[in-house]
Order: C-alpha cells, then structure tokens, then sequence
C-alpha cells in the first residue's frame, strides 16, 4: 500500500476544524474526577477557593482534557457527524486507499505554557502531516501522522496531538 | 514452610537500572532531581466503574470498553480500557510527582496492547536527562506501563519543566 501522488499533494492542507463551546468549570471538575478515580483530584481542579491561591490564580483543566466531547459550536449538533478517533482522506475529496484495517499505534502531545481555563474556546484544526511506509507484523503498513492543533480564543497555542494511524 | 512469595520491584521488572538518589523524588515547592530518579508508582485497577466515568466525560461508548460479547467478537479475551484514559495516567503520575512546580511539555506513548478489564496497570517513569532551557529544568523521562502479568501494555516519552527555585 502506497500513498497517491492525490494523497501527498493534501499533506499541510486542512483537514478538519472544530470549535469548542466555552469551558466549564463543571467540565473541568468531571474530567479530573474520571481520570483520578478513584481517587480525589488535585484541588487545582476543583476547588475555586484553593486554585485562586496558586500561581494559576484559578481552575486550570488537566492538560489532557478534551473540550470536544460531546456537542461543539462548530461542526453543531445538526451537521454530519465526523469521527474524533479516525479519519479518512475523503474529507479533502482525495480517494484513500482500500485497506483491511487502521490501527491507532501512537500518540505525541506538546503542550504550551497556557493552559485551558473555564470560559475557553478552543479551535482545533486536523491536518495530514506526513505519511511513511514500513513493514510490520501484519505486512506492509501504510503509516500516516494526523496532526491536531488547538490554540485558545486569543490564539495562543495550546496543544498539539500527532496521532499515528498504520493502515494494512 | 514454602518461602513467601516476594512481589518483584516493578522498575526491576522493565528493566530500569537507576538506583534512587538519597533524597529521592519529593513533592513540594523545590522538587530534588537527578537522572535515574524513579517516580512514584501510579497504579490503577481495570474497572468498568472508572471507565463509565471517563466514557461519560470523553463521549466515548465504543462497546469493546464495556460488553464482554462484543470484546470477544473483535477477538479480545474481555473488554479493554480506552486509550485516552490510559494516556491521562501518564499524565496523573507526572503530575502527582511534580505537584503544581510542574509543567507538562510533551507526552509520547506507543500502544503496545490493550489493557484489560480486571487487571491492574502499573505506571512507571525514570529520569533519562535534565537540561536548563530559559531559566526553567526541563526533565525528560522514559515512561512505561505495565499489567500484573508483566505484559507492557505502553510505552512512551515525557518532558516536564520545574520551576528552578
């Protein structure tokens, strides 16, 4: 399995771009609660009076928290659901290649210093970013880096997720 | 009398070979550190209990994470843990260790294999290099997760900065 000239030539191009409703501390404090359970989070995560007294003065989200979930302004309720944990290269309009499977086989996130606070809107913009070949256990494996962006409502930068995505 | 069973160190088990400073790893304003430092174990039981709940703040429902049946369909022993969530734990043991000194520059994981219902993960982490970038330390480690069964179930990278008190 190879990469078409088609698909080299939408490596850069925007993929997909979403935009979060604003942040909720109660998000925040639900995501903390799942991730350390069953232990109590940090108070950094939900304890209004606490985070108001550290160096953040105020809720911070967990860096990995996802204000995705769910619904967001942008794509809305109402228009056509796109799948957060995979993709295909039909949404540049570029034939992908017949495959048996994709398998998620690695994930690298790089954070900014600015964190996400309650009443954030994050953008998130999907590009292809690279695609390699290799062999692997099961044959020649088409492998492709999906790259994710988020910057907040003032455009800083605040995280970015490189997904590798091998296709066989 | 049979000899009891000792559970073996888990950073013996992956093959770290750093030895503990005499200060250790210590949480607080000033965080100690030197290259080979291990992080606290971060340990976690497979329970669809914790997993309904990140399901439910991640709107991820793929059945695989909670039906037996349809774990076994996809040719899984039992339901498996998502991997958002186990990357979450590496991310909950940086920052157990570093307390609120810490920032969180970069997280890498390779998925080596699922991480099932009923077991138990074990997070490891051990200091490979420090450097002084703009006034700040910035700590790199090499990260690990494993079962009870010694199975490694991911495998990754990390950079934290500490605040250079």
């Amino acid at each position: 399995m190879k990469a078409t000239p088609e698909m080299t030539a939408i490596v850069g191009k925007t993929m997909r771009e979403s935009i979060s409703h604003p942040v909720t501390v109660s998000d925040i404090r639900k995501w903390a609660i799942a991730v350390y359970y069953p232990q109590d989070p940090p108070p950094l995560f939900w304890d209004e009076n606490y985070a108001v007294t550290t160096k953040y003065g105020g809720i911070v989200a967990p860096e990995e928290f996802n204000p995705f979930a769910w619904v967001t302004q942008k794509p809305s309720m109402t228009d056509p659901k796109v799948p957060q944990t995979a993709f295909s290269e039909h949404e540049l309009g570029v034939e992908p290649p017949e495959y048996k499977a994709m398998l998620l086989t690695e994930i690298r996130e790089s954070y900014g210093p600015t964190r996400i606070r309650p009443g954030d809107v994050i953008r998130s913009t999907v590009r292809i970013s690279d695609y390699f070949e290799r062999d692997g256990r099961m044959g020649h494996m088409l492998y492709t880096t999906l790259s994710n962006e988020w910057r907040n409502q003032n455009d800083e930068w605040i995280r970015t997720t490189e997904s590798v995505f091998a296709r066989y | 009398m049979a000899e009891p069973k000792r559970r073996m160190d888990p950073y013996d088990r992956i093959g770290f070979r750093s030895v503990l400073t005499p200060e250790g790893v210590c949480m607080g304003t000033s965080i100690k550190v030197s290259v080979g430092d291990k992080l606290p174990l971060f340990v976690r039981d497979g329970t669809v209990e914790h997993w309904n709940r990140f399901a439910a703040v991640n709107d991820e429902f793929a059945a695989h994470h909670w039906d037996p049946e349809v774990a076994k369909e996809e040719g899984f022993p039992a339901p498996f843990c998502m991997a958002p969530l186990q990357l979450a734990f590496f991310h909950a043991m940086l920052r157990d260790w570093t307390g609120e000194d810490g920032r969180i520059v970069s997280v890498a994981a390779k998925l080596k294999g699922p991480f099932f219902k009923g077991q138990t993960l074990t997070g490891l982490a051990c200091i490979t290099e420090i450097n002084v970038i703009n006034g700040e330390k910035h700590v790199n480690l090499e990260l690990s997760q494993t079962d009870e069964t010694n199975r490694t179930i991911a495998t990754g990278t990390a950079q934290v900065a500490l605040s250079d008190d």
